[in-house]
């Protein structure tokens, strides 16, 4: 890492939402602690970064597609898609490695049939993800006969409950290094420079020449693969692959984008800060859970934090 | 008959503190049409504006029949219920629902039931057509109806809602001679009806067919007003530009070199037809016209914003097939469009990024070089004298004119050799005028590259192009040489008094 990119990470941190978004974190950290003897041990705080390395994962994918003033409804049901598809592969070949490639494959195909629906058949990327939601979750029932896929072996199951060194978890080394990567599309490719411009103003970037279907298709094939990533964390973490699995999570990952303080229009946002918001997204739940809260609330929470992430970056926006 | 209906006396506006409207005093009688005349940024929409009630007047008054009216509580919808209706193109109309459904729009009227009663929506609807004479169905939907129609519609609706003032901006615009011929009909029954009418119009033959008095307005100021039928075209060319001395600016003459750009036969249906042009390396081609004439949906087109119908396009004698944004700026064309915040600038990212997009539009390759990046940007920064406290800051906090600035920057730097301005110093303040005029000055000096500088402003046209073609209605109607061109007999060839080409033009 470069020193210029040691301070733009360094000025992330210090802007406006992203930080206090980092504070509110710390905060419900420390009042979980008090409130349950439960909250703050070691095992609890890896069951946080664990479960929250799937919203994380999903949500770096969202924060493309968000950052470019879309939209993906449906990383819930690829997600799910793509975790039958690697099943599948997983038992026709008993290769850990294909059942890989194949979950990654499914995850690139779906996003590729959203950003081909919003170029050529020039929908908005609100109605195309929205049919895929439906289409994503239809073929992972139908091809798994709506039966889950169990048996899944060891080198697998490692991925989303090994340790290295004994104690940091797999899962989140692999979203410190996706992320890392992705901070780095973000801000030293053509293609993250084409995406924010695309989000802040589709008509000039169009008018300077850029084309736009191959970054529109990147964004949603990027989106469409962290799916498939956070997919096989799920099932090797579970031992399963489920075709319900999924549902309801775009919310959390929509949700912990804009939490991370991404504009709704699109252009501005950054990709740790989404990070936080899945954190802090986690931790709600978590705490929810801990505080002996059922399950069903949950859904009412998550709804609400994303009117108010979004009600607070509008007020943001109004001053 | 001829009583007076209103009276707007001593009107003074100006925003950001730049007088748009000085002392102006405008009568219009009962039965009357009462013509308004004058340059973009006369003031003519902002009288219009004041009367409507959408903006509110510094000082002044407003006599509406004699009485005065309260202008500090003066709006939109004290306006209409006075009786003031403004015609704008099909503004008022919800192109979805039905005629009828339109007329009673503002009060339904009620059934026994409390429910909308449908029978007396379509008689009254038929009564209001009657008024017009519009012959049209209450059940169609206002958006089958030709554009025509739709504004005897809006005639219609006013004259329902007993409009004692129907204001007409550029009415005839958008529709045929035929169509215009049944507009004068009825503009000619209403009057007799004594309602008084405020025309806009740049149609000169129009405004004899049709007016009374013509008030002309210059810079802010109510420069004369006389009855049509006194009224020469000389002397309202003469009024309306003024009798300023030209200020030649230019020192140098440029010597134009090879061809870099030309247009053969470009058409779109119902926009422009047949236009054909050339710009050669070092030379600022200047494109004027009215408001209307064209000149936006040919730049549009020219560089494939929008569909053109027919008509080749050569860049640097090389034919283009499909001149798609993309292609044109892959050939070293830039065009800063008309509407730059809508459509030239990534407001919510950072000065450099917009600066530098187009460069790495062109490039190919996967990653940025951020430290490069950051030096072209502040090189153009810095040279452009863009006034920004960082590389980083949000576009959208810029000024106008910096806005323009970055703009140009972006063009500049990937190395555009053909650059379309349409409109660049619209809405800029004067100094930062200056400055673009230098930039795009400085861009064609070394006689490498050229501009097709787009405005209907006829002094900045004059003292910044070294050729000027001249569009009407859709077509070229002349070409002219600017040295000893004043901005009357410009102004005459932009009115359609005047074609052809006016000095031995060299090409």
């Amino acid at each position: 890492m470069n020193k210029d990119a040691l301070r733009t990470l360094l000025t992330f941190i210090s802007r406006q939402q992203s930080l206090s978004m980092f504070f509110i974190l710390l905060i419900m950290w420390i009042v979980l602690a008090f409130l349950s003897p439960y909250f703050l041990t070691i095992n609890n705080i890896f069951e946080i970064t664990l479960q929250s390395a799937v919203i994380a994962l999903l949500a770096a994918g969202e924060s493309f597609v968000i950052f470019s003033g879309g939209i993906d409804l449906s990383v819930g049901s690829v997600f799910a898609f793509s975790a039958i598809v690697g099943g599948l592969g997983l038992v026709a070949t008993r290769s850990v490695l294909f059942s890989l490639l194949a979950s990654l494959g499914g995850g690139l195909f779906a996003g590729f049939c959203n950003g081909s629906a919003i170029i050529k058949l020039k929908i908005p990327p609100f109605v195309a993800t929205l049919g895929m939601m439906g289409i994503a979750r239809g073929l992972a029932l139908i091809l798994s006969r709506g039966i889950p896929i169990y048996g899944l072996p060891r080198e697998y199951m490692w991925i989303g409950q090994g340790r290295v060194l004994g104690i940091v978890p797999v899962p989140t080394i692999i979203v410190l290094v996706l992320f890392t990567v992705m901070f780095f599309v973000l801000r030293n490719t053509r293609f993250g420079r084409f995406t924010y411009a695309l989000g802040s103003n589709a008509e000039a970037t169009r008018l300077s020449g850029v084309k736009i279907p191959p970054v529109m298709l990147g964004i949603y094939m990027i989106s469409g693969a962290f799916a498939a990533v956070a997919a096989v964390i799920e099932s090797a973490r579970l031992g399963t692959m489920q075709p319900a699995s999924g549902s309801g999570y775009e919310l959390l990952a929509i949700g912990s984008v804009f939490i991370g303080g991404a504009s709704i229009y699109g252009g501005e946002g950054n990709i740790f800060a989404s990070l936080i918001g899945a954190l802090i997204v986690t931790t709600i739940r978590n705490g929810l859970n801990i505080l002996g809260v059922s399950a069903f609330y949950q859904y009412v929470v998550n709804g609400l934090i994303i009117i108010f992430a979004v009600a607070a970056d509008q007020s943001r926006r109004a001053r | 008959m001829l009583s007076e209906l209103l009276y707007m006396e001593n009107i003074c506006k100006s925003f950001f503190g730049v007088p748009v409207l000085k002392n102006v005093s405008f009568r219009l009688r009962h039965g009357e049409v009462h013509v308004l005349l004058g340059e973009n940024g006369a003031g003519k929409s902002t009288l219009i504006k004041i009367l409507s009630g959408a903006y509110t007047l510094d000082s002044g008054k407003i006599f509406l029949e004699g009485q005065e009216i309260d202008t500090s509580t003066y709006n939109p919808e004290t306006a209409s219920r006075m009786g003031i209706a403004t015609i704008y193109q099909n503004f008022h109309l919800v192109p979805h629902l039905t005629v009828a459904e339109n007329i009673s729009l503002s009060s339904f009227p009620i059934s026994r039931m409390r429910l909308i009663n449908w029978p007396a929506v379509r008689a009254f609807a038929e009564k209001a057509l009657q008024l017009v004479q519009l012959n049209v169905e209450p059940n169609t939907r206002v958006k089958d109806l030709t554009t025509s129609q739709q504004q005897m519609l809006e005639i219609a609706m006013a004259l329902v809602q007993k409009a004692k003032i129907i204001i007409m901006d550029e009415p005839t615009a958008a529709i045929s001679r035929r169509e215009t011929e049944t507009l004068f009909q009825i503009i000619r029954r209403v009057r007799s009806q004594g309602v008084g009418i405020i025309y806009i119009s740049h149609k000169l033959e129009e405004i004899k067919e049709i007016g009374d008095t013509i008030t002309i307005l210059r810079d802010g100021e109510q420069v004369g007003t006389m009855p049509v039928q006194d009224v020469n075209m000389d002397q309202v060319v003469n009024l309306m530009t003024g009798k300023e001395i030209r200020t030649e600016q230019r020192h140098v003459k440029r010597v134009p070199g090879a061809e870099l750009f030309r247009c053969e036969g470009l058409s779109v249906t119902g926009k422009f037809s047949n236009i054909s042009f050339a710009v050669r390396r070092g030379e600022i081609l200047g494109l004027t016209g009215l408001v209307g004439a064209g000149k936006t949906e040919l730049a549009r087109a020219i560089f494939g914003v929008d569909r053109l119908e027919k008509g080749k396009i050569f860049v640097n004698g090389k034919l283009l097939r499909h001149n798609t944004p993309r292609a044109m700026v892959e050939e070293g064309v830039g065009y800063i469009p008309e509407d730059r915040d809508v459509s030239g600038l990534c407001m919510n990212r950072p000065v450099r990024d917009n600066i530098t997009i187009v460069s790495h539009a062109k490039r190919r390759g996967i990653g940025l070089d951020l430290r490069r990046d950051t030096q072209e940007a502040r090189s153009f920064v810095e040279r452009l004298q863009i006034r920004t406290d960082s590389l980083e800051r949000q576009v959208k906090y810029l000024s106008g004119g910096n806005k323009q600035k970055v703009i140009l920057a972006k063009w500049f730097q990937a190395h555009c050799q053909f650059l379309i301005l349409d409109e660049p110093t619209i809405g800029i303040d004067v100094g930062a005028r200056q400055e673009i005029y230098r930039l795009i000055d400085d861009f064609v000096k070394d006689g490498e590259r050229g501009v097709l500088f787009i405005s209907s402003d006829l002094s900045e046209i004059l003292n910044v192009t070294d050729r000027i073609v001249v569009m009407v209605r859709g077509r070229i109607t002349a070409e002219l040489e600017p040295t000893g061109l004043t901005k009357q007999e410009l102004m005459s060839y932009c009115l359609g008094l005047k074609n052809g080409v006016s000095h031995e033009v060299p090409l």
